[in-house]
This record gives structure tokens, sequence and C-alpha cells, in this order.
């Protein structure tokens, strides 16, 4: 009974810091309001005229949606890169800002779930793959296997994240018992989920570009850089804006081990492309289509060559002790690998897969208006339940605001037990 | 009458295609395919230059495969395939999501706007459960299309794989497609 008294006021203080803030936090989030209303109204009007009104068509059939659907499966099992060396080798100055990590993955899954909402044709028959309430096509759809673990994770990310704050809250200590095997099964999991997703191309037969057994490698490799890139630069806004110490040296350790991924990213990119291109099948079309160009269609060209170039230039600035201990450098190469892996994993990973067409036919895809402001307002989400869970985690995860403490004299604490 | 077992097919003498697209209209006609849609196709290749040239016509739909990439990726199983061989999609189940449209190998399906579900050739299961045989087998005035049931040994598929040389497209993905062109 105490727990559940003790939550419902975790709730409602939770409410609380959420609503009052400084004028920056207000400007913040009404900035997102913004980019979720105008991602709203574009989105009423493709419910009311159809998918037509995205650039999607038969040849490509997936496009702007699925490929941030895919970049975001990364970020969310990214977490599991600070979760690693924080609880398999013990290293403990990660190991307070794992949380921010599983926050992250929750805010990047929601991201997710938003991005596949938006591509189907159906929305109103989307419980039709909820599963237990639809009748999931499991285990032989890829994609059902997808929305399962996909939910499994966000459910096992959201359990270990309330649970962590409530005993913040409540002033206890967790219990190391529950939350260390949930931790430990998270590692898996995260695997899981961006391996699974990579299988959702793999299997495919009839898309070549993408049926190649590197593929799994190469999204987790690309994952694991690109989702640390966010929480660095994320950990030194949180060290200005808040009293949450994070030392440097967990900064400059999560930057290495970025580089070796980064590093061994390119390594498989590289091998991907020099067994495409040297043996030559008829399979390289779709390479050639997003490196060269092909019948005059250049229009993935420049991005791919930007994708290399930027992962390039990340992954030696990460490498050299100098340039990763540098704050201004570190943040260049943070961004440098946003955007390589974003490109990558995003439209250079969907169009070249789907164009040259089966028949050879090339249909250029730019994402109309409509699927960016959509994109736009899906981004917003996430961004706003990230803001609005740091904006409540932050205080108790320092001890700030916990049952007994935090609030203004008038507001009366509520019952010792 | 005992239930056999059935096993439909096409099979296409592409040779005698002379592009009139009459399968192209009727199907559309047949079915109430959509503007701007078509469940089947005739795929022109042209060559050379004149006076040596030569130009292909070579007509397509879904190929009705023994092991379908589409039914197999469909998340909720609206896409299936009857004992018989036709690939169907179950227009209430489908969400939309275009799996399908991905995973095949022949472009057969496309997407329905007003409906936002997929949609593709049924093999006009409603002629051929009345024991009719497909719109665009009956229509074509040059007698490309065949279309019979390949258990069947006295059938006129049968006869024909059983004595021609064929082939059919893609037979690297796997999904065992099941129509047959004659060389």
């Amino acid at each position: 009974m105490f727990t559940l008294r003790n939550f419902s006021g975790f709730f409602s203080d939770t409410l609380r810091l959420v609503t009052k803030g400084g004028r920056l936090y207000y400007a913040w989030v009404g900035f997102l309001l913004l980019l979720i209303a105008i991602g709203a109204g574009a989105y009423i009007g493709q419910l009311k005229d159809g998918l037509i009104v995205t650039k999607m068509r038969d040849q490509v059939s997936w496009g702007f949606y699925i490929g941030n659907f895919t970049f975001l499966v990364g970020v969310a099992a990214a977490a599991i890169m600070l979760v690693i060396p924080a609880y398999i080798y013990d290293w403990e100055p990660i190991k307070e800002i794992t949380i921010l990590g599983e926050m992250l993955a929750i805010s990047a899954l929601v991201m997710c779930l938003g991005f596949v909402m938006v591509d189907i044709g159906r929305p109103d028959r989307f419980w039709h793959i909820i599963p237990l309430v639809g009748r999931l096509n499991w285990p032989q759809s890829m994609l059902a296997w997808d929305v399962i673990v996909l939910n499994l994770y966000l459910l096992l990310n959201w359990f270990v994240v309330t649970y962590l704050l409530f005993c913040a809250y409540t002033e206890r200590h967790y219990v190391k018992k529950l939350v260390l095997p949930l931790v430990l099964l998270s590692i898996p999991m995260a695997v899981s989920i961006h391996t699974v997703t990579a299988y959702l191309y793999n299997g495919l037969a009839a898309r070549p570009f993408w049926n190649s057994a590197i593929l799994a490698p190469r999204f987790l490799a690309s994952a694991f850089c690109s989702g640390p890139a966010i929480l660095l630069i994320l950990l030194q806004v949180l060290r200005k804006t808040t009293r949450l110490s994070i030392k440097d040296e967990a900064i400059f350790k999560v930057a290495e081990l970025m580089a070796y991924t980064m590093g061994f990213n390119l390594f498989l990119t590289a091998a991907e492309a020099f067994k495409e291109l040297y043996s030559g099948t008829e399979h390289m079309v779709y390479f050639q289509y997003l490196l060269f160009g092909l019948k005059g269609h250049t229009t993935l060209v420049p991005y791919a060559w930007a994708s290399i170039l930027c992962g390039l230039a990340a992954f030696i600035l990460f490498l050299v002790p100098r340039t990763r201990t540098n704050w201004v450098t570190l943040n260049i190469g943070c961004v440098l690998i946003y955007a390589s892996v974003y490109i990558e994993k995003g439209m250079g990973l969907i169009i070249p897969g789907l164009t040259p067409d089966v028949l050879g036919d090339i249909y250029v895809y730019r994402p109309s208006f409509t699927e960016i402001a959509v994109a736009a307002g899906i981004f917003a989400i996430g961004f706003l339940v990230f803001t609005l869970m740091l904006k409540a985690a932050v205080p108790m995860m320092l001890g700030e605001f916990t049952i007994t403490k935090g609030r203004t004299s008038a507001e009366a604490p509520p019952q010792q037990i | 009458m005992a239930m056999k077992k059935k096993r439909y097919a096409l099979v296409i003498d592409s040779r005698k295609c002379i592009n009139c697209k009459a399968c192209v209209v009727a199907c559309k006609a047949e079915n109430n395919v959509p503007i701007g849609n078509f469940r089947n196709r005739i795929n022109e290749e042209r060559k050379g230059e004149y006076p040596k040239l030569s130009i292909n016509f070579e007509p397509e739909q879904c190929h009705h495969c023994a092991d379908p990439s589409c039914v197999r990726v469909c998340p909720t199983g609206a896409s299936w395939q009857r004992k018989d061989g036709i690939v169907l999609v179950n227009y209430d189940e489908c969400i939309g999501c275009r799996y399908c449209m991905v995973a095949c190998p022949y472009d057969a399906r496309y997407f329905n706007e007003a409906e936002g579900v997929v949609d593709k050739c049924t093999l006009c299961r409603h002629r051929v459960d009345k024991g009719d045989i497909p719109a665009c087998v009956e229509t074509c005035p040059s007698k490309v299309r065949v279309f019979g049931d390949l258990e069947d040994t006295t059938s006129r598929v049968h006869e024909l794989l059983s004595t021609r040389r064929y082939r059919v497209k893609e037979p690297q993905t796997g999904n065992g497609p099941q129509l047959y062109y004659l060389l």
C-alpha cells in the first residue's frame, strides 16, 4: 500500500516537475510542440488523401519514413554502448550515465514506432501488429519479429528507468538482484533489435543490395557510433545546465570506443564495396547508383560520398587522443558521425535497395513536403519525450528532488514510511 | 467429384505476343483495377538499329510462386496462398506496410491508394473457381497464355512443360515462380 501511495506521489511529482521550468525550458518545449503541430497537420493531410501525398510509389515503396525508422533503431540499440563497459567491466564513471542512455533508447523507440505508424497505409489497423492483440505472422515475418523485440526493448528500458527513478525518489537503494539481470538482459536485447531490423532487409532475395551477410554487423557497427554521438553532446549540455557531474574521462572513454566502432564500420563498408565493385556482377548496379550514379541519375552520389568522408574524418578525430580530448574537435566529430550514419543507415540504405527497381527502371525519389513535415513532427515527439524524462529524472538522480526534499514549504511532504 | 490436389500455372509463349495489350485491358475491366494501376503488363525489349533490329514482348504478372517471399514477409498474414497455388491478399487484414512489395522480385504488386492496402493479380479466382479461365488468358488474340493445372497430367500446361523447353524468371531468388516462358 505504501508503495502504491508513494507511486502515485511519484507520478504527480513527476508531472509537477515537467510542468515547471525556466524560460529556456518553456521556449524549447514550445518549439517542439510547434513542430509537432506542423507534423500533425501534415499527417492529417496524409490520412485524408492517402500515401499519394508522399513521393513513395510502387517502384520505391519505402522512403524517408522507413529510413528514419532504421536509423533510430540503431540509436535505440546504442544505449548498450554505455551499459557494456559500465556493468561488464564495472567501470564506475560511466555507470551513472547509463540511465541517460536508457532514456535515449526509450525516446528513440517512441520515434521508431511513430515512423512505422505514419508509413502504413491503414493506420486504423495498426492493432493487427500489436503482439497478443493482433494476429502476427510470427515466426515467419521479420517485421513481426521486429515489432515484438522493439516493444519488449521499450518495455524493458521503461521499467528499468522508472524503477531506478522511483527508488531514487523514495530514497531507497534499488534492489541489485532485480536491476542487474534486467540491465544485463538489455545488452543482448539491444543487439537483437538492430539485428532483427537488419534481417528485415537482409532476408529479401529480391533486393541484392540488402541481401548481404554483413548487413547486420554493419548495422551494429554504425549504430554503436551514432547513438553515443548524440549522448556525448547531450552529456556536455547536461553538465552545463544541471548539477549532474559527468567526469571528463567518461566522455573520453566513450569517444575512444566510438573510434573503434567507426573504424570497424568503415572497414565493413569497404569490404562490402570491394566485393560488389571488384566482382562486378549484375548486382553492382545498386552500388553504382549509390556511389557513382546510373544512367545520368546522380541524386544519391553527393550524399553517399559525404557520408563516407564524414565517417572517415570522424574516425581520425576520435582515434587521435589529442583531438579526442579537445572539446571543439570532439563535438565536430560527433556531428560528423551523426551526419555520416544518418545518411548511411537512412536514405543511403533504403533508396539504393529499391533503385533501380526489379525491371531496371529508375524512379528518382525525393521526400515530399508532407514527409519532411511529418518526420519533423515525430522527431519533435521523441525530443519532447526525452526532454520531459530528463527534466524529471535529473533532480531525482541527483537526490535534489525526492519524497522528502525539493518542495516549497507550502507543499507538505507526504507521510514518512 | 473427388477433390484432387491442384496447382495452377501459366505457360507463356511470348514469341506470339503482338503487344496489343488486350490482356492488360481485360484484367482492368474484369477486376476493376484503379486508374494508374495494373495487375499485368507487357515488358518490351528493343535491340539493334535499322535495318538489323528486333523487338520482343513479354507479358508478365504475379508468378504465383511455389514459395512466395511476399507471403513469408507479411506481418499480419494478409498475404496468403491457396492450396492450389494462387497468392492472394486478404484486404481486411492488410495494414498497408508494403513489405510484400519490397520482397517481390517481379514487381507484381501495387499499392491501392484509395484503400490503403496492397493489391495484386488473383489469377481471376472468381472465374477459375467456376471452372473458367482468367480474363487475360481468355482475351488473348494470339493465344500467348495457356492456363491450367500442373497436377492434371492431361492438361495442356502439363503437356507443354513436358515437351517444350522453357525458362522462369529470377529463379535465383528461391521463389519458385509458376509463370513458365517457352523458349
